[in-house]
């Protein structure tokens, strides 16, 4: 645990406390107070990552610094737009109580240094979800959160066996005694199987291919920024933070995972292929992104495979990239919810001109996703292909590249349902969202376009800053 | 490098050629703002300024000045401007028609939705044709190629309904799916050579499977075979002036990049130019085929193209010194005859609001002036002497027949004569016999003027054709590689 970076997992925590007493009968109380938390620590980040003083100053791996700032990101994002989200939402104080632990939750497992902290975490982290899914308390809701709880709760087991093994065979849970342990070159067949059913257990929680059932119920049946939430950061940090994480500390055991890995990166491969697949045939925008979920964690699972460090620091870009522009079209499809009210992409058609900058904004972020250039996901998917061939791995970089086609197939069924086609009743009736709903996604459009505009100084901050400071 | 007043000069014209429209595009929806008048007025000028900085450079290439510009980006992918002979050439043709269009655009266009997102896309298109033909790292040669995918998406969906934006969707994922294959096929340039700067590159060689991805890319771009049916339908897209966008500037793009990466960079396998010929070959008489049996004029004109753009593929690849002239004279002659056909029918159909051609006839009475220019293009597509195309058409066979082999001539004169029969059947089918009651009235004066100043231009180059084969000749020498 790295205490400087304590106090991003306490406030979060203490307005979590705070909101349900403070602002009891006052919603707009607790909108503010959960605004003002995040709104706090994001430019308090953001401050601290553009300054490269004091940047030097802060304790703590990159790689957590970057994961913080985009969990801050997300969830401010998200929150800004509850807030000014007039759908059912019951209880409005509950809702940001469990947001708020959930970034406190998250923010713990990107800063722990050993395995069991950021267990406790990650189920910390699976309670909320599971309770913020149900913040939707119709059937479907319900669906989903008891879909998550059973199929992650195995998870929860593979982990904990895991763990119970490294402790019995090396006698510490940290990081760095697993690497040390690793990197000595000891036949190491029992920390090996446990470190592989941790690594089962993360992959079932970040719903990779073929554990990926849950994902696409629970994205669907949840209140919509809650999927948002979801999707942009919840299963990327309670499940592929642990695998990028793992996959350094394996690359050290030079040939001993070798079997791991190459599991890993088959998995990541399956992922892509499944979930864009899946995604062509898919008829709710929900669970059509939830599958394009799928496929893009495949190639930040790939490319953690891989564990050179080229492909690590794209694994992380891409992570990055993804947390941003899968935000945008899930914060978007619940504006087109809001407006059209369905999710079904048969009923929709003709929205661009009720909703400009809905559709703009989409058409920004699945473009990064399927990555055209000059945008964010173009580089970091170039440098993961760039990895994987440097790497040996041709044909995986050959498929992966291949398979963008793919991802802009599926998008642009949904944009030609959505957004172009005749106009339908929905549209005829519908009108473009407020502009506080607005903000957090035209925000992070532009966050993808500086990114990809400015890939260059990124890259190189990238490497520099962040990457300096992981071991590698 | 040289810091003399002249080269900085030219330094700025080559920022300008890129960065004016590109920027500019994003400019255009807040000129809607104020009036349609400041926005039609801002995007008519952004496509000047391009041409004209376009233009500036010319003497300079020509004195043999190295104009390069460059950001250092890490992993070798530098961002570098780098006008020569060759992007000069093509930067100033494609502005030129760019700009026409968008002169055009705005009587054409001023009946229908989405205008401003038009205009948008049509500089934004512009843009990226210049970064790509001025680029020298092949990277952002790609990241301008799929930019102008893009632009072709909104374009060709212009209209919203199903079929249209079916349409739009088939353009834009053919063309990707071609871009993906050339970036596979630089990469694997990039861990060969270490290095995708091509000034660099010069005269390397380079292996059968890159060349075959990029040329994947290439044909997808270009519309040949086996990837030639996204450009008819692009065609019957809405709007006319898209439709020529695609086809006397879009297409380009695939020729361009040929004439870049095989002409004057990599030396390629012989056996990789023959495949080449080949595949142009069939391209060239199966799209003719094709012509001929249309009934709709804009997929005829634009299953011309297909199979003009063949013969521009049977130059540039015959690998001989005159034919590679005649390539590079045939993208100038056809993009300005061709430019000019589609605007007639753009002018036929709005007028005759009908795009069958059996269902017309006896056009000539009532539209003479569009008639005129029509019949002029059309020569100078089949290549009838003093038109331009005869002297581009001319020296690409020269070309060839000295070193191609029976077979690929005989495709491409076949081709050539197919060129002749759908020309003069379309143009007798919409102009002469029997005229129909009812006759539309001649386009308006902004509309003729375009098309009439395209045929006098297409007739007059090949009165001036000294000028451009004198620096069509210089440039081969300046830079043709493997030629013989």
């Amino acid at each position: 645990m790295e205490r400087g970076l304590l106090a991003y997992i306490l406030i979060p925590l203490l307005s979590a406390v705070i909101i349900p007493f403070a602002a009891r009968n006052k919603p707009r109380l607790a909108d503010i107070l959960a605004n003002v938390t995040l709104l706090a620590g994001l430019s308090n980040l953001a401050y601290l990552l553009l300054n490269a003083n004091s940047f030097a100053e802060v304790p703590g791996d990159g790689f957590s610094l970057l994961m913080v700032f985009t969990i801050y990101l997300v969830a401010l994002c998200v929150v800004f737009f509850s807030a000014f989200f007039a759908g059912a939402m019951p209880n409005r104080q509950a809702y940001y109580c469990l947001l708020l632990t959930s970034v406190a939750a998250m923010c713990g497992v990107v800063t722990t240094s050993d395995f069991f902290t950021l267990y406790i975490y990650v189920e910390v982290l699976a309670v909320t979800s599971f309770a913020l899914i149900t913040t939707d308390d119709t059937s479907a809701g319900l669906e989903g959160a008891i879909k998550y709880f059973l199929l992650t709760f195995p998870a929860s087991v593979f982990i904990i066996v895991g763990l119970s093994l490294l402790l019995l065979s090396i006698g510490s849970f940290s990081f760095e005694s697993v690497q040390l342990f690793l990197s000595a070159g000891m036949p190491g067949g029992t920390v090996l199987f446990a470190m592989g059913l941790i690594l089962l257990g993360f992959l079932i929680k970040s719903g990779i291919v073929p554990f990926h059932a849950w994902t696409p119920d629970a994205y669907q049946g949840s209140f919509s920024p809650v999927s948002a939430h979801l999707a942009g950061i919840v299963t990327k940090v309670s499940g592929v933070y642990a695998i990028i994480r793992i996959s350094m500390l394996m690359r050290l055991s030079e040939g001993m995972a070798e079997a791991l890995a190459g599991t890993l990166m088959f998995l990541g491969m399956l992922s892509i292929i499944v979930g864009a697949i899946a995604a062509l045939r898919q008829k709710d925008l929900k669970r059509m992104l939830a599958f394009s979920s799928i496929s893009q964690l495949g190639y930040i699972v790939l490319a953690a495979g891989l564990g050179t460090p080229l492909a690590i620091i794209a694994a992380i870009f891409h992570l990055f990239n993804h947390a941003t522009f899968k935000t945008v079209l899930f914060l978007n499809s619940a504006s087109l919810e809001h407006a059209s009210g369905t999710t079904d992409m048969e009923k929709m058609g003709g929205m661009e001109h009720a909703m400009p900058w809905t559709s703009w904004t989409s058409v920004i972020a699945l473009l990064s996703t399927a990555g055209i250039p000059p945008l964010s996901g173009f580089w970091s998917k170039l440098l993961i292909i760039i990895a994987l061939w440097a790497g040996g791995a041709k044909v995986y970089a050959m498929l992966a590249l291949l398979f963008s086609i793919v991802t802009l197939a599926y998008f642009m069924v949904m944009q030609k349902k959505i957004f172009f086609g005749k106009k339908s009743e929905a549209a005829e009736t519908a009108s473009e969202v407020s502009a506080p709903m607005l903000a957090p996604v035209v925000l992070l459009s532009a966050v993808i376009i500086t990114v990809g505009l400015l890939f260059p100084w990124f890259y190189t901050y990238l490497v520099e800053t962040i990457a300096k400071r992981m071991i590698l | 490098m040289d810091q003399s007043p002249s080269n900085i000069q030219l330094i700025f014209a080559l920022k300008t050629a890129v960065a004016a429209p590109i920027l500019g595009a994003f400019l255009i929806p807040f000129a809607n703002k104020i009036s349609v008048a400041a926005r039609n007025t801002l995007a008519v000028a952004l496509g000047l300024v391009t041409f004209i900085s376009a233009a500036w450079l010319l003497p300079g290439t020509i004195s043999g000045l190295a104009i390069n510009y460059s950001i250092a980006f890490p992993l070798g992918f530098d961002f570098i401007l780098s006008a020569d002979m060759l992007s000069v050439f093509m930067a100033v043709i494609s502005s030129f028609v760019s700009s026409l269009i968008l002169i055009y655009s705005i009587d054409y266009i001023s009946h229908y939705e989405n205008q401003t997102e038009y205009y948008t896309m049509v500089v934004l298109f512009l843009g990226s044709m210049m970064g790509l033909v001025f680029s020298a790292n092949l990277l952002w040669m790609y990241v301008f190629w799929e930019l102008t995918a893009f632009a072709s998406w909104r374009l060709v969906g212009f209209f919203r309904s199903d079929r249209d934006v079916l349409k739009a969707n088939k353009t834009f994922l053919v063309t990707v799916f071609g871009a993906l294959c050339m970036l596979a096929g630089i990469l694997l340039v990039y861990f060969d050579k270490g290095c995708i700067d091509m000034r660099l590159l010069r005269g390397e060689n380079i292996s059968n499977v890159a060349a075959f991805l990029i040329l994947t890319g290439i044909l997808a771009k270009s519309a040949t075979l086996p990837f030639s049916t996204w450009l008819p339908d692009a065609g019957v897209a809405p709007s006319t002036v898209t439709a020529l966008l695609h086809a006397a500037v879009l297409v380009k793009i695939g020729v361009y990049a040929y004439a870049r990466i095989f002409g004057v960079t990599f030396v390629a396998a012989p056996e990789f130019s023959q495949a080449v010929l080949w595949i142009a070959g069939a391209s060239a008489i199966v799209s003719a085929a094709a012509a001929l049996v249309e009934k709709d004029i804009k997929r005829i004109i634009a299953y011309s193209t297909v199979s003009q753009i063949a013969f521009i593929f049977l130059g540039l690849a015959s690998g001989n010194r005159v034919a590679f002239i005649g390539g590079l004279l045939y993208i100038l002659m056809h993009s300005v005859a061709k430019g000019g056909l589609f605007l007639c029918a753009g002018i036929i159909e709005q007028k005759t609001h009908n795009k069958d051609i059996t269902k017309m006839g006896g056009l000539f009475k009532t539209m003479p002036i569009t008639g005129v220019s029509f019949a002029l293009c059309s020569l100078s597509v089949m290549g009838i002497p003093p038109f331009g195309g005869f002297f581009s058409k001319f020296l690409v066979f020269k070309g060839a027949t000295q070193n191609g082999t029976l077979g690929v001539i005989l495709m491409f004169l076949a081709g050539a004569i197919m060129t002749l029969l759908y020309l003069s059947r379309m143009f007798y089918l919409v102009f002469m016999g029997q005229e129909k009651p009812d006759s539309p009235r001649e386009g308006s004066i902004v509309m003729v003027a375009s098309v009439l100043a395209l045929a006098l231009i297409g007739l007059s180059l090949g009165a001036l054709i000294y000028y451009p084969s004198y620096y069509v000749d210089l440039l081969t020498n300046q830079l043709g590689v493997n030629l013989q």
